[in-house]
């Protein structure tokens, strides 16, 4: 990493940074290509397929996606080719047909005059593309309660049996990074309801801000907690070392969940980030930096 | 803890065996798939039971477990029969008529493939290509395989499976 | 250059492995998975019951002859296969009963009901006079059906294990420069360079580095790796072991389908034995290096023959391709450099080490080196698994070797390389054989599998089928695959079932080109194959059902309807016998009829007519 390199995206020159993902590169020098399953908080997941892109190098031209293809050499690049826009043409058709509730995609379809009328409506079909965006996000930022289920033509999203998931903690990321708006939830003063299930908010203990789901604040307290209490409990130091790479190493690949040393001893009462930041803060000033490490605080906080 | 000598376990309560199958494997999230195929195995398909126990063991969600037990079709979510019938659909037997099969099995038992008869004694599937393709078309029922089968041979066949397990059940 | 072996016919380099085991008299009895269908367990047991009869113990005496359940010779609609060797007898169709008359003749004349019949009706005993196996160059099955596959002794002093001493005293570049010198090309359909693959997993030093065998197989129509594995398991144990010692790798995966029962168990045996002889473990044949090998059972998913795909199962999750914009041998199995290889391909690697790469080199093409197994199925009247030269031509492998067409019904096409792959017609059976030729052609060597069509099977169903496996086996990720293959298989279904309409076929055209360039591994992007391919070879049967409503091959049932040509038939009632709903009836010196109107078009009367009497006809033209 850190190699500057410049390619040419549709004949401009654009530096970026060997190891660099190509859709982020045209972005920040202003070209636009389309994509649906990408976004800024989570790696890149290539399946719209959207983003597509023509690379030439060393005298080769193949299709790439290009947001998670990585730039590793001078690279020539053309997103508007015939071939091209033909193609994200017929993707957004075939997507117009999965998911024909959702706005955004006949917008975009209307706008691309893809439209292929003798291609057939999915039963049932709503605004999902089956992206899979909401699923590595639950990983990421909350349980693995949600997840692709099935496969092939049959595939959609779900929790298991279809029920209410006992692991959702009601943390809406899966709702907010869905690029249609198939996940909805209803709020109200008290909480959230979500898959199915109804979540109270819990309040700050200094300021009295509702900033989450009781249940998504004790599952990252608990997550917290036993990290640092102890490194590699239910972790896989050897083989699952690498598991890491892909669709994120989220609590659950690590073994968190699966152990939760105390449940009684959960910390203090629940401080909303910006409170929690501030009492941190005052404390490690007290203590004339006795604690170089945040989270050894964190657990003196918490009365270990 | 389940004590593995003890008689008990031989009609001991799901739980239990599934533990039994779980404690063969490391807790690492790698062993998932072949936990769930070994539970498949006992039960025949995956209780709803096995899910968080497997959890526990291997720290993987159960959302992520339940993707595993859809997308992987060596594993169910629905009991299969006593008896399960597989007709290979690989090419060669698709030509040579595995949709007739298909059909007479269908007249035969009343059911379609992955379905499982109302008494529970058989199911059926469509399977992948199994690689006896000289033999097309080829029927599986249980480990037996049934090679060239004709629609007309099958009434018989099925019978004596049927009559099989019948027979040998005053144990 | 070194001389080029393309034609068949050259004497096959490995017969007669059995005589390299023992000099004395062994009957080997096939018991692949395809045998044992056919009894052939029951029939080794009569065989060993009836020696012990006539007084030929084996414990008894040295001299008796041995009884060896060996792997699947190849030929399997003639199974099951016993071979007597040394005296080079081989008999077809046998069973338990036989078992007597075959212990009897032994040292006498052989049985001669149960030899080979061959063109001219005369009774062949010699392997190699049986035009199935005289054209067979056998290198990937060398062994097969003439070792006992659980007997390590047998691989043993059949030159077994040789090649992995040799490779212990070679350098990692030593070994890797013998696999490119051979021009080894991946045998499970990708055909990529496996001594490149091999350098450039050599290449990155991070650790741990795996080895892991691919033995997912999934093409229909294929199963050679199913036979290597059964029956000659130590081969492959060997060549991944070399692979390991080549890059480097202490860990080892095989990953096996599910359903391959008898190949879990065998290979299962095989590592077990290996281990405790020390070709496996810590120190393998004393030299201090390490390998431990894991068996993972497939899942039931075709997709996981993708190596990514594969590599994501084994690591216990669901079986998802990535993109390979950067390689596995970089970063593959929980972010290693690995080495994924087919079963076939390794199988080859002891040979290429023995013998040099060169020597290796000299056979098949220059493009495609060596030998390939292919599995010979369909409407031909000699089927089973046959190794060839790369080069072979297709009329030589379906005429010379197949014996041409069952019922001399005219070809009509051979679909090659599975669900990736292509039909090739009539006018390419010329077609010299190899990767690069069926590349061009649309068609893709694939796993080997051939499966050859009659004017009695219909393209667009055989496109049809393929769309609705790939529609059932897809990861379902990227929206070209999974939307495409939905889309696909609604009109081919429409098309079969008489919905089809004017434009379908470019409409194909369309999504099958962005299928193509869009998704994210090699099962989305070939998806296209079986389509286009037959569309472009039989357009007009395509159109026929789109516009006329009428299934030329008369198979559709949507759209077909058998009648009996009251002057061809003969009333000889077999097409009432096999009539499974019974709506064929007559009576002597009467032509029979069919009730068109309840007839479920499964074609088992015109199969079962010997003159040409049923006649397939568009539906709608007899109301």
């Amino acid at each position: 990493m850190g190699e500057k390199l410049i390619i040419s995206i549709d004949g401009k020159a654009c530096a970026c940074e060997k190891g660099e993902y190509l859709l982020q590169v045209a972005r920040r020098n202003g070209i636009f290509i389309p994509s649906l399953c990408n976004h800024e908080g989570l790696e890149g997941l290539g399946a719209c397929r959207l983003c597509i892109v023509e690379v030439t190098r060393g005298g080769r031209t193949q299709t790439v996606v290009s947001c998670i293809y990585p730039v590793e050499a001078e690279i020539e690049v053309q997103t508007q080719t015939n071939s091209i826009v033909e193609q994200r043409s017929v993707i957004v058709a075939l997507l117009a047909r999965l998911a024909p509730q959702s706005q955004t995609i006949a917008q975009m379809a209307k706008f691309m005059g893809a439209d292929l009328p003798r291609l057939a409506e999915r039963p049932g079909g709503d605004k999902c593309i089956l992206c899979g965006l909401c699923v590595v996000a639950c990983e990421q930022v909350g349980t693995g309660a949600i997840a692709k289920v099935n496969r092939g033509v049959e595939k959609e999203i779900a929790t298991p049996y279809h029920r209410p998931s006992a692991e959702c903690i009601g943390c809406t990321a899966c709702a907010n990074v869905c690029p249609t708006g198939q996940i909805e939830y209803q709020q109200d003063e008290q909480g959230v309801t979500i898959w199915g299930r109804y979540f109270d908010y819990v309040a700050c203990a200094a300021c009295g801000k509702q900033f989450a789901t009781a249940a998504a604040w004790e599952f990252s307290a608990l997550s917290s907690a036993s990290e640092a209490a102890s490194v590699g409990v239910g972790a896989d130091a050897g083989a699952d070392a690498g598991a890491g790479a892909g669709a994120g190493a989220g609590a659950i690949g690590q073994g968190r969940t699966g152990v939760v040393a105390d449940a009684d001893a959960l910390p203090a009462p629940p401080l909303c980030p910006e409170c929690q930041r501030q009492q941190v803060a005052e404390w490690l000033a007290s203590s004339s930096g006795r604690y170089g490490n945040v989270r050894v605080a964190m657990k003196e906080l918490a009365g270990e | 803890m389940v004590d593995e000598n003890s008689k008990a376990t031989e009609t001991g309560s799901v739980a239990e065996g599934i533990h039994r199958i779980i404690l063969k494997y490391p807790g690492q999230r790698r062993y998932s798939l072949a936990i769930l195929q070994d539970v498949q195995k006992e039960f025949k398909y995956i209780p709803e039971e096995a899910i968080p126990l497997i959890k526990r063991h291997v720290g993987v969600s159960e959302g992520q477990l339940y993707a595993l037990a859809t997308f992987y079709k060596a594993l169910s979510l629905t009991p299969k029969g006593q008896h399960i019938i597989k007709l290979c659909d690989g090419t060669a037997c698709h030509l040579r008529g595995t949709n007739n099969l298909l059909g007479e099995l269908g007249r035969t038992l009343g059911i379609a493939a992955d379905e499982r008869t109302v008494d529970g004694k058989f199911s059926l599937e469509l399977v992948n290509c199994v690689g006896s393709c000289a033999l097309a078309p080829v029927m599986i029922v249980d480990d037996d395989y049934h090679g060239k089968v004709t629609m007309g041979q099958l009434p018989q066949v099925i019978e004596e499976y049927r009559d099989e397990q019948e027979g040998g059940s005053d144990e | 250059m070194s001389e080029r072996t393309t034609v068949c016919g050259t004497p096959p380099t490995a017969f007669g492995a059995a005589t390299a085991v023992t000099p004395r008299r062994c009957l080997l009895v096939c018991c692949g998975t395809g045998c044992r269908a056919n009894n052939a367990m029951g029939l080794a047991d009569a065989l060993e019951a009836a020696a012990r009869d006539a007084g030929l113990d084996v414990t008894v005496s040295s001299d008796a002859p041995q009884i060896k359940r060996t792997g699947c010779n190849g030929f399997c609609e003639n199974g099951p296969i016993v071979k007597v060797h040394p005296d080079d007898i081989s008999y077809y169709k046998v069973k338990p009963e036989d078992a007597e008359p075959i212990i009897a003749s032994l040292g006498n004349e052989p049985v001669a009901r149960l030899l080979y019949r061959g063109e001219m009706r005369q009774r062949l005993t010699r392997q190699i006079d049986n035009p199935f196996y005289a054209h067979q160059q056998k290198l990937a099955l060398r062994n097969i059906g003439e070792i006992d596959p659980l007997v390590i002794a047998d691989y043993v002093a059949a030159g077994g294990y040789q090649a992995l001493k040799k490779a212990l005293q070679m350098s990692s570049e030593q070994i890797v420069e013998e696999v490119i010198a051979s021009g080894l090309r991946g045998r499970g359909g990708a055909g990529f360079p496996t001594g490149i693959k091999w350098q450039t997993a050599a290449g990155y030093p991070a650790k741990p580095k795996y080895v892991i065998c691919n033995g997912d197989e999934g093409d229909p129509g294929a199963f050679m790796d199913r036979s290597i594995l059964e029956g000659d398991p130590h081969s492959v144990i060997e060549g991944l072991t070399i692979a390991a010692l080549a890059i480097q790798a202490e860990q080892g995966f095989l990953y096996i389908r599910d359903e391959y029962g008898l190949a879990l168990s065998n290979i299962a045996a095989a590592i077990a034995v290996a281990e405790a002889d020390g070709y496996l473990g810590d120190d393998i044949c004393g030299s201090g290096r390490k390998l431990r090998l894991e068996i993972v059972r497939g899942g039931g998913a075709f997709v996981c023959g993708e190596s990514t795909a594969l590599m994501a199962s084994i690591e216990g999750r669901v079986g998802e391709p990535r993109a390979k914009y950067v390689r596995s041998a970089e970063k593959g199995l929980w972010g290693q450099p690995t080495v994924l290889n087919n079963v076939e391909t390794l199988a080859n690697i002891p040979y290429i080490i023995l013998n040099g790469g060169a020597e290796f080199a000299k056979i098949g093409t220059a493009g495609s080196t060596g030998t390939k197994v292919f599995s010979l199925v369909g409407k031909v009247n000699r089927t089973g698994l046959i190794e060839v030269p790369m080069g072979a031509s297709l009329r030589h492998m379906i005429y010379d070797i197949g014996g041409g067409i069952k019922r001399d019904r005219p070809f009509k096409a051979v679909q090659t390389g599975g669900p990736s792959g292509g039909c090739i017609p009539e006018g390419q059976l010329d077609l010299a054989v190899d990767f690069d030729t069926l590349d061009a052609e649309g068609a893709m060597m694939g796993s080997g599998g051939m499966i050859v069509m009659d004017e009695h099977d219909c393209m667009v169903e055989v496109a049809r089928y393929y769309v609705k496996l790939l529609a059932e086996e897809s990861c379902g990720k990227c929206t070209p695959c999974r939307e495409g293959l939905r889309q696909m298989l609604g009109i081919l279904t429409d098309i079969t079932e008489g919905r089809g309409q004017v434009g379908d076929i470019e409409l194909l055209e369309r999504i099958c080109a962005t299928m193509t360039a869009a998704s994210l591994c090699a099962l989305g992007k070939t998806a296209a194959n079986p389509v286009l391919s037959t569309i472009r070879h039989f357009r007009d049967e395509y159109q026929a059902h789109i516009r006329d409503r009428s299934c030329p091959a008369g198979v559709c049932p949507a759209l077909t309807v058998y009648v009996i040509d009251a002057e061809k038939c003969t009333s000889c009632g077999a097409c009432s016998r096999a009539c499974p709903v019974g709506i064929v009836s007559g009576e002597k010196k009467v032509p029979y009829s069919i009730q068109s109107e309840k007839c479920i078009a499964c074609g088992s009367c015109r199969d079962a007519c010997r003159f040409d009497a049923v006649i397939a006809m568009r539906k709608e033209e007899v109301a």
